[in-house]
């Protein structure tokens, strides 16, 4: 095992995106923080608890999860299809590090940006919030595997990829309405059927709530079946991204 | 002797299919430790993807390849690690320096960032001054030294050169023919593509003519010259003699320029001159000026692709 290419992969994919830090860390607080102000301070003053929890604390899990979920994606795919498109993935793909390493030290570095984004967003809520971690490790082994979930997913895409609006479909069209659409703002509780059915299918859905759990200990489903559809997803994606990595043509014609 | 330890890489049979397009066909070559191999051959002859296959750049449809005893298909990370590369294409990473870019460079490689290393490199490709700018802000020649410097900072000892000195001024073209010519001193194998016929004659022991696929022949330049290459003999005279003597047609002599230029050709070492000036005397011819011509190995790269010109027609 080639530790120093990875380390020095890792190094690099970190660095990367803290010489960015304004794009990369302190936008994506921003956004996600004027969510919290529209929804949390303006009208979640006109609302009340929901499930028994104070609005604004029910709502900062679901920005924690928004912000990590978008910042995984985000690191991996910009920084992989930027390699591709400037040609400087050459210089990986000579490099004797082994596709698990690449793949690990991307999600190694996606992760970083997601956990920092995320601890961000916490930090600033908490000047407005008081909402508390009731269970500190759910809350870290939710927002890590989910973290590595979407960078995985990020990777792949970014091979496939061909060009940036590709990239857009897959973040317009999939993740930002099925994060929208998975508990972020609401309780699922609160739809009518056959639509609290249809949430049940968004996987989004089992990541926001379970990350919710770990804050305020209520979910609207099981947050033990969302932990296992996260690993099992993880599995599904680390399976695809060495696949790719061994044979797609898009990298290595 | 050449023992299978001399051979640092060996490529057999390798073909490469694009969709239906034939890039590489069955091609065989052996390059010896040490060697400076030069791949000559007009664009898209098949010399980068050649080059790219070894590299872990582009997978072969069938064939193997071998670098220093490591197989590409059972060991591709051992064969990388003996690599370095310098791609045709400028690239370069607009987040980093031009030093963070040698510190990753060799960390890639297994080896821990050693400054007085990469100080060194960036001496030998005038890069000192630029060590702390942005890649985005060199020229399209500084880009070309640091892609280089990329491809030798973690000493490999192999180093693939495709293309290296396109586009770039005299200046660094000399730069960088003393740094082959410095590590072929120290053992370092290096395998080039060029256009520049020129830099093949002045750097390279041996040499491959690529054409569609197929590797048309490798030797030393002065292989290629013998079995390719003709001396040529230019007799202006004042005029043949009519009918023209048998012995000069019977040793290949020809007429030019309305009888009035006798034209010798031969190869190597085999000329029959003393015979073609005895038959020339005894025909009572009288010679004003002879020419002594020779094929050089732009000549005899174009008669190998089938593309001859000039006074070889």
């Amino acid at each position: 095992m080639n530790w120093v290419g990875f380390e020095t992969l890792v190094w690099k994919e970190i660095k990367r995106f803290l010489k960015v830090f304004g794009q990369t860390v302190l936008s994506p607080v921003i956004n996600t923080l004027l969510y919290l102000v529209v929804f949390g301070l303006s009208l979640g003053a006109h609302m009340p608890q929901v499930a028994g929890v104070r609005y604004l604390d029910f709502l900062v899990p679901g920005l924690v999860m928004l912000v990590i979920i978008n910042n995984a994606f985000m690191n991996t795919t910009s920084s992989l299809f930027i390699s591709k498109l400037q040609g400087t993935i050459v210089d990986l793909l000579v490099a004797p590090i082994s596709n698990g390493a690449v793949i690990a030290a991307y999600v190694f570095a996606g992760v970083i940006r997601a956990l920092l984004c995320g601890a961000a967003v916490l930090a600033a809520a908490w000047l407005v919030t008081d909402v508390q971690v009731r269970f500190p490790l759910e809350v870290l082994l939710y927002s890590v595997l989910v973290a590595a979930e979407f960078a995985l997913l990020g990777i792949g895409v970014a091979i496939v990829a061909d060009k940036f609006e590709q990239l857009n479909i897959v973040l317009t069209f999939f993740i930002t309405p099925l994060t929208f659409l998975g508990g972020v703002f609401y309780s699922i509780r609160v739809l009518p059927e056959p639509w609290q059915s249809i949430s049940k299918v968004n996987p989004i859905l089992y990541m926001v709530d379970g990350l919710r759990h770990g804050f305020v200990g209520r979910s609207d489903v099981s947050h033990v079946h969302g932990l296992a559809l996260v690993a099992f997803s993880c599995s599904l994606l680390v399976a695809w991204n060495y696949w790719l990595l061994s044979h797609s043509k898009k990298l290595r014609p | 002797m050449q023992t299978r330890d001399d051979i640092v890489l060996r490529v057999t049979g390798v073909t490469k299919y694009f969709g239906d397009l034939c890039a590489l066909d069955s091609v065989d070559l052996s390059i010896r430790r040490g060697e400076i191999f030069a791949l000559l051959g007009p664009n898209g002859a098949g010399k980068t993807t050649l080059i790219s296959i070894v590299a872990g750049l582009v997978r072969r449809s069938s064939g193997t390849v071998e670098v220093m005893g490591f197989d590409l298909g059972k060991s591709p990370l051992k064969v990388r690690a003996s690599l370095g590369l310098v791609p045709q294409e400028l690239n370069y990473d607009p987040f980093f320096t031009v030093n963070e870019i040698l510190r990753f460079t060799m960390g890639y490689f297994g080896q821990r960032p050693d400054q007085q290393r990469i100080d060194e490199i960036l001496e030998a490709f005038d890069l000192t001054d630029k060590k702390h700018t942005n890649t985005r802000e060199l020229s399209g020649g500084m880009k070309r030294r640091l892609l280089i410097a990329k491809a030798l900072v973690h000493n490999p000892p192999v180093v693939f050169l495709d293309e290296p000195t396109a586009g770039v001024d005299v200046e660094l073209r000399e730069e960088l023919w003393r740094y082959i010519k410095r590590l072929k001193e120290k053992g370092t194998t290096i395998v080039l593509t060029t256009h520049y016929l020129n830099e093949a004659e002045r750097l390279a022991d041996r040499i491959g003519i690529l054409d569609k696929g197929r590797l048309l022949r490798t030797g030393t330049k002065e292989e290629l010259l013998r079995e390719f290459g003709e001396q040529v003999l230019v007799f202006d005279v004042d005029r043949a003699p009519e009918p023209f003597p048998r012995s000069l047609e019977a040793l290949g002599v020809k007429r030019d320029n309305g009888g009035t230029r006798l034209i010798y050709r031969y190869q190597g070492g085999n000329g029959r001159l003393d015979e073609v000036i005895d038959s020339i005397r005894s025909a009572g011819i009288s010679v004003r000026h002879i020419e002594d011509r020779h094929t050089n190995l732009e000549e005899v790269f174009l008669k190998l692709l089938g593309r001859e010109t000039g006074w070889f027609q």
